[in-house]
């Protein structure tokens, strides 16, 4: 940046190609983390409600899918019972995560998040509505009034979803529970579906905006990465870069001038490029390393994760047709654990419930395609990690723990890891990839639950990887 | 996780041996991926890095749609594939498990 940009300008005047060049290298946080991961647990809330909703409402009046998608969602379930019940439990869930928020994050969500900048409308913003309806019916072509961090549109939306959102709760818990009389269920069946109706109807423009809309592009990414280029936020939220400016100055100030700008720059551009030093250097170097086969199997990158992904795929697939079954890991260590056991208390092992199917064919439980495999794995990740140089003995860990913290929760995420695993009969491998290849409805539970918890924890958590 | 019998073809020595070939190729293609890397595997729960998602999901079409092709010109007769059973609830609690597991330990 210039020097005579330090003046923050109190309206957006044109910027010259090095400033916007400039500014749009310069990242700044759009959204706290609480608030992607409420957002993003919405979203996958609504799709699976609607999805289920739809396939629940068979009256001609109200039916809104083809018949043939309620027999298919609920051939899904088993039971429309069983359907049900999956809407209503994900229901209750859906308003206990909101209440949490509500509640305990009261002052900063509820006050300062939705109250004074998403649904607060000011007079920019009505003038913000009427530029833009009349710019849309060609009868002017004002430029626009600045905007805060939402403009005028994403207001209105959030409004209507505000304003819906406890209708739903409310009708939802109405009808789930039975509650009142039976004239308030009926009404709360109704209320239920317009008001649902509603925020469908703004969630097309806002999925529509968020995910094909080029425009809007930096928008949609903020929601993943929590920040936004300054160029972005300069020419769509004017009001709001300004307040950043503001409050960076004030912070320059008040550090003294010289802990000045580039640690938000930094922070934010270090995001997906982690490699080793050593990638840059060797790929710097000598043109006798850049041959087809050095590249795709001795250079210490990763290859890309879809070509590792179809070669992943494509071994799966030979396991279905050759074995009849898929990869599995954690079958392999039960096996193992299973003949331990057999070898010390046969008596025992045989009777007992857990160990004995794994005697059940008179066979040892070793001689079997998951335990041979599984040596398999240790042999090809030995290899591929040896052809590209990555062989070395470290700890890995995040940069703010010690080695041996690291390994008592090494140990302790092992031992979460195997229960689960047990429990579900099944780990990533055998229950989430087999299961999903084959359309397990297990496997696809298994996964979400695997991911739901990962990315509902990880915030506990982050203190050991970040 | 019951084994269903050896493809009659097979005898148990070539079984074995391709078990160790397939496990082989499956261990190469994880590594490749940088799923020996708790960092990295971890890293998408920060949203930093959606590898393992996406070699998961990469994985899942290919070989779902190899299946399903196979079975269609006949190849592949469907009733043989061993599907994972579904048990709801514990397979819900033990993904929770596992997934708190993947956090705190890393893989």
């Amino acid at each position: 940046m210039t020097s005579d940009a330090k003046v923050i300008p109190l309206i957006a005047k044109p910027l010259t190609g090095e400033q916007a060049a400039a500014m749009a290298q310069h990242a700044i946080k759009k959204h706290h983390v609480a608030i992607m991961l409420l957002h993003w647990f919405n979203a996958t809330v609504w799709l699976l409600q609607l999805a289920t909703g739809a396939a629940l409402i068979r009256s001609p009046y109200f039916r809104v899918v083809p018949y043939w998608y309620i027999r298919t969602v609920r051939g899904m379930f088993g039971t429309k019972a069983n359907m049900l019940r999956f809407h209503i439990t994900l229901g209750v869930v859906w308003i206990a995560v909101f209440a949490v928020y509500g509640i305990f994050g009261y002052r900063t969500y509820l006050v300062r998040q939705v109250l004074q900048r998403e649904i607060r409308l000011d007079r920019d913003d009505l003038l913000w509505l009427k530029t833009r309806v009349l710019n849309l019916l060609k009868r002017a072509s004002h430029s626009l009034p600045p905007q805060g961090i939402y403009n005028a549109g994403q207001k209105l939306f959030a409004l209507s979803v505000y304003t819906m959102i406890p209708i739903v709760m409310i009708t939802g818990v109405v009808m789930s529970f039975r509650l009142i009389s039976t004239t308030a269920v009926q009404w709360a069946m109704v209320l239920h579906f317009v008001a649902v109706g509603f925020v469908v109807s703004g969630l097309m423009i806002h999925v529509y905006m968020g995910a094909v809309f080029p425009e809007e592009k930096p928008a949609f990414f903020s929601m993943i990465t929590g920040m936004v280029n300054e160029l972005y936020a300069y020419r769509h939220h004017f009001k709001w870069w300004r307040e950043v400016k503001m409050q960076e100055e004030a912070w320059e100030e008040k550090l003294g001038y010289a802990a000045k700008r580039p640690i938000p720059a930094v922070a934010a551009v270090a995001i997906e490029t982690e490699q080793p030093p050593e990638v840059a250097i060797s790929q710097s170097i000598g043109t006798h390393k850049a041959s087809l086969g050095y590249r795709i199997f001795r250079a210490p990158t990763y290859w890309p994760p879809y070509v590792a992904g179809a070669g992943l795929g494509f071994t799966l697939l030979a396991t279905f047709l050759l074995i009849g079954q898929g990869l599995g890991a954690s079958g392999a260590f039960a096996r193992s654990v299973g003949a331990l056991v057999a070898w010390i208390a046969p008596s025992y092992a045989a009777h007992s419930a857990s160990w004995s199917i794994y005697a059940a064919s008179g066979q040892s439980p070793l001689i079997n395609f998951v335990v041979f495999e599984m040596l398999g794995v240790l042999a090809g990740g030995f290899v591929s990690g040896w052809l590209a140089g990555r062989l070395k003995l470290t700890t890995e860990k995040g940069p703010h723990i010690s080695a041996r913290k690291r390994h008592v929760l090494a140990l302790a995420g092992g031992v979460l890891t195997g229960l689960g695993a047990r429990l579900a009969r099944g780990c990533t491998s055998g229950l989430a990839l087999s299961g999903g290849a084959v359309l397990s409805v297990g496997g696809f539970i298994f996964m979400l639950a695997v991911f739901g918890a990962g990315f509902a924890g990880a915030y506990l958590t982050r203190r050991y990887w970040l | 996780m019951s084994a269903p019998p050896l493809p009659p073809s097979f005898s148990l020595t070539a079984y074995l041996l391709v078990s160790v070939i397939l496990g082989f190729f499956f261990g190469f293609f994880l590594e490749r991926a940088g799923f020996s890397s708790a960092r990295k595997l971890t890293a998408q729960f920060y949203f930093k890095d959606f590898a393992v998602l996406k070699v998961m999901f990469t994985a899942i079409v290919v070989a779902m749609l190899g299946i399903a092709y196979f079975a269609l010109l006949g190849w592949l007769d469907m009733s043989q594939i061993f599907v994972t059973p579904t048990f709801i609830g514990p397979q819900l609690a033990g993904g929770l498990l596992l997934g708190a597991g993947f956090i705190v330990g890393g893989y």
